[in-house]
């Protein structure tokens, strides 16, 4: 009898399964992100050398020397100091001794500023705020130093914003009136991020990153892309990152398109590549993590989604990790055995130019 | 025939035509064919291949929609057909947005599959205090009360309710189903809710098992 | 890869800069520091090289060169654009 292995499930629960439990799991759940998106499954190679990752016996695991990445980040700084929120360690300390301590205690190849509420939205009405700060934090930083915060057509739509709420129209069955407040508010994220972004220019923003874009939908990612190539032309200097919310662009709208190719149910290989349209210098590819299903399925379908996306790719691919995306497991603090065999597997076999 | 008629079904509530829907079903009676079978056999099998198509991000809200108010109007007349009392009518659900959570496209989502599987549903929107939900549970006389939450900050709210319901000496007389990312089935167990879905059709799925043999 | 420990800031940049792969991007590096990629990693190595080039060390060296005037030199090396470096130096002139 086959000794059984210390794993997770996705919502971070140990668990002991046999070694055929999680071949089994591998199998299926590179089926399952294969069947989904139309991506070639996982090669019988690549899955038994994911299965060695995952019942690795150690504790934590790596990739070999020189097989390091980079690891972009979206808001560490500010967890620094931010509470539960956040996920934040509720330090007392300000957005420069965060944004440096982040760089030089803890080592990291980028450094980010955000707003507490992280999306463009507000930042708006505080702008000349995120600037100075921006500006004078940037005068101390060495790392690669970006502004990040999120499209959030969400925030658009009634009560938070002007817009009738597509939410409300759809279940009323007005379809027409429903894409019509999408495409409203659309219009105006891009007003809003465009104006923020060309005020981060002015004062050397060394790159923003649209984190977590498309969370409201297809009319989301439609803004989203249209602001990146306005802001690639009129500000060529400033890099884009941006950061997906889920594996497939969802359909809220359903007709929206960019450079006439449709959004809605864009898997992350198809997402790249109208990034890359746009001008993006980085995209980052989001995979969720299912609770109910082991951190072998989780990280198997995770990798067969990251190596179409790397594959089909001209530009680096930096695979979101962390709390309930990238197989990592769908808890407040991430067990740091399955978060290492998630990102040694992400990179390993699915090719990943960054986390 | 009756496959026939079951296949033309399923095709109508896939493509979002309440026009073609409500003709089949009509035809369907006219036929002789059973009500329940009607239902089981035509309409459902074609809600749940939208309810998968959805999943797998090959079809979209506005087509949901459609295709759910297509399942509805089937639903009515096939409704009518039984002898009073003995509708398919599958349960009466209260769904919210717990309080101090905005976030309510999954509960839409949710809330647009209960109501194409024949449940009742009283959406009470975002943010929604416990106390209302309770209210509108005892109001409409609901079967059950579903929770959904986006936040780890807010799922305790979940706890919360379960909670209100004991003290209001209402916790036996509703099933609660809790859902939304941070939301496991661990977390329903450990807070005594009666189930956790995954996700829309989960949560479906769920329900009718939970009023089975009411 | 370590930030300013070792040259995650510099693979960094040119991902951004130049929307390099991972690949390219460490092969580009390490040329233009004279070193193999297996050393972009190597952080005794990194330490005494970071420090010679002025380009920022994770150690606070007196008197070594952090923040913008470390982004200046890592620009020159690089032979990238940085958006914080030009609007310095236009300032400065």
């Amino acid at each position: 009898m086959s000794a059984k292995i210390r794993t997770r499930m996705g919502d971070g629960e140990l668990v002991a399964m046999s070694p055929s439990e999680i071949r089994e799991d591998i199998a299926v759940g590179t089926r399952d992100a294969a069947g989904k998106a139309g991506i070639p499954e996982l090669t019988d190679e690549e899955q038994e050398r994911l299965y060695e990752i995952i019942a690795d016996p150690s504790r934590i695991v790596s990739v070999a020397p020189g097989d390091e990445v980079i690891v972009t980040d979206d808001g560490v700084p500010g967890s620094l100091y931010c509470g539960q929120d956040d996920s934040g360690a509720g330090i007392p300390m300000s957005r420069g001794q965060a944004t440096l301590t982040y760089e030089r205690a803890c080592a990291a190849d980028t450094v980010s500023l955000g707003h507490s509420d992280y999306s463009f939205k507000p930042v708006k009405n505080v702008i000349s705020e995120e600037t100075n700060a921006y500006y004078n934090i940037s005068m101390g930083t060495t790392a690669p130093f970006i502004y990040g915060a999120q499209p959030n057509l969400g925030s658009y739509y009634q009560p938070d914003g002007p817009v009738r709420n597509p939410a409300d129209l759809l279940l009323g069955g007005d379809v027409k009136a429903a894409q019509e407040a999408q495409e409203e508010a659309a219009e105006k994220m891009r007003q809003d991020i465009l104006f923020c972004g060309r005020k981060l220019n002015d004062v050397g923003c060394e790159g923003l990153n649209l984190d977590t874009s498309a969370s409201g939908g297809d009319a989301d990612f439609m803004g989203t892309l249209q602001v990146v190539s306005e802001l690639k032309e009129e500000a060529p200097g400033m890099p884009v990152i941006v950061g997906a919310s889920g594996e497939f662009v969802l359909g809220m709208h359903g007709e929206v398109t960019f450079n006439d190719k449709q959004l809605a149910g864009m898997y992350p290989h198809d997402q790249v590549k109208v990034a890359e349209e746009a001008g993006v210098s980085i995209y980052g590819v989001a995979i969720g993590t299912s609770t109910n299903e082991s951190l072998a399925w989780n990280v198997a379908r995770s990798v067969t989604f990251t190596k179409a996306a790397v594959s089909a790719a001209n530009i680096p691919i930096h695979v979101n990790v962390g709390m309930g995306v990238g197989g990592v497991p769908m808890c407040e603090v991430p067990p740091v055995d399955a978060l290492t065999r998630a990102t040694k597997s992400l990179v390993e076999l699915g090719k990943a130019d960054g986390l | 025939m009756t496959q026939t008629t079951f296949e033309e079904a399923a095709r109508s509530i896939l493509s979002g035509d309440a026009d073609a829907a409500a003709a089949i079903a009509k035809q369907g009676l006219e036929q002789g064919i059973d009500p329940l079978r009607l239902i089981n056999e035509g309409f459902i099998p074609g809600i749940n291949e939208v309810g998968d198509q959805f999943g797998a991000g090959r079809l979209f809200i506005p087509q949901l929609m459609l295709s759910a108010r297509a399942m509805e109007q089937a639903t009515e007349i096939i409704n009518a057909a039984f002898p009073q009392q003995e509708g398919i009518a599958q349960g009466k659900i209260v769904i919210a947005t717990v309080e101090g959570d905005v976030h309510d496209i999954g509960k839409t989502i949710v809330a647009t599959l209960f109501k194409a599987n024949g449940f009742e549903v009283i959406d009470l929107g975002r943010d929604v205090p416990t106390a209302r939900i309770i209210e509108a549970a005892e109001t409409n006389n609901v079967d059950i009360i579903g929770t959904s939450t986006l936040l780890t900050t807010t799922m305790t709210v979940q706890k919360d309710l379960e909670e209100a319901l004991k003290e209001a000496g209402l916790r036996d007389k509703y099933k609660t189903i809790v859902g939304g990312a941070p939301v496991t089935k661990r977390w329903a167990d450990r807070i005594g809710a009666d189930a956790y879905a995954n996700d829309a059709l989960d949560g479906v799925r769920v329900a009718k098992e939970l009023l089975k043999g009411r | 890869m370590g930030g300013i420990r070792t040259t995650g800031d510099l693979v960094a940049w040119m991902q951004l800069a130049r929307k390099m792969k991972i690949a390219e991007a460490k092969q580009y590096v390490a040329d233009k520091l004279g070193i193999e990629v297996s050393t972009l990693t190597d952080e005794e190595e990194m330490r005494r090289l970071r420090e010679e080039l002025g380009i920022g060390t994770i150690i606070s060296v007196s008197g070594s060169p952090k923040g913008i005037l470390a982004k200046i030199r890592i620009s020159e090396l690089l032979g990238i654009p940085i958006n914080s470096v030009e609007l310095f130096k236009s300032q400065l002139s």
